[in-house]
């Protein structure tokens, strides 16, 4: 855990283009850790197995649960 | 699919030498663009040998699952260049491509080699994202490309 710290912002626009913090983590690292807390709060559940696609248009329209 | 398991597929892809990039948000994040996914989307040399490399490595990550069986050269190299697997943990599945429109294949995607806790993983560029992503017809894909062009200063011709 890093050292917390507050940031002001005269607008959001300004908020916005901020860049955010990185506390010295991977970028890779800091995606698994964003995915695992999707996966935490938004649970899906799959099918499973082998599905096969044409094109991956065709993968997107059909078959994304 | 927790962080634990995409780590072991990726060292299973380098330990089986598969040929292959990464593409789409797994291979964003590995650029510092960070946004959630459900799948992990990947483009693999297209010979009969790398879809054995494949086979062999899903074998090791999802060890006794008879649906990787179902992947086989004969679809992957003819008419069905996109295949979407489902492993058992069933939170997240995987892309595998061996063409992506006209041009794209493993061989025509840019990319670069990354460690990450000491397995090499094979990454597609930002610009060949941003190729990859900006004349699609998917809403998301737009956002990435838009993304990946104002972080990386990328060009329409990029």
């Amino acid at each position: 855990m890093t050292e917390g710290r507050v940031e002001k912002f005269r607008s959001i626009e300004d908020m916005n283009r901020a860049p955010a913090p990185r506390a010295g983590q991977l970028d890779f690292e800091r995606f698994l850790r964003h995915c695992a807390r999707h996966w935490a709060i938004a649970p899906k559940t799959y099918p499973r197995g082998v599905f096969k696609f044409r094109t991956i248009e065709d993968a997107e329209r059909t078959s994304r649960p | 699919m927790d962080r634990d398991e995409i780590i072991r597929v990726l060292r299973a892809f380098d330990a089986c030498g598969l040929e292959y990039v990464l593409i789409g948000a797994t291979a964003m994040g590995f650029h510092g663009i960070v946004r959630a996914t459900e799948d992990l989307d990947l483009i693999i040399r297209a010979t009969p040998e790398n879809v054995e490399r494949l086979r062999t490595a899903l074998r090791q990550a999802y060890e006794g699952d008879p649906h990787i069986d179902e992947i086989s050269a004969a679809d992957l190299l003819g008419d069905y260049p996109a295949i979407r697997y489902y492993p058992p943990s069933g939170d997240l599945y995987f892309d595998v491509l061996t063409r992506l429109g006209d041009t794209a294949r493993f061989e025509t995607v840019d990319a670069e080699m990354r460690d990450f806790e000491g397995t090499r993983v094979r990454v597609a560029t930002p610009s060949a994202l941003y190729r990859l992503k900006k004349d699609t017809v998917r809403a998301l894909d737009h956002q990435d490309a838009a993304a990946l062009r104002e972080r990386f200063n990328l060009k329409d011709d990029d």
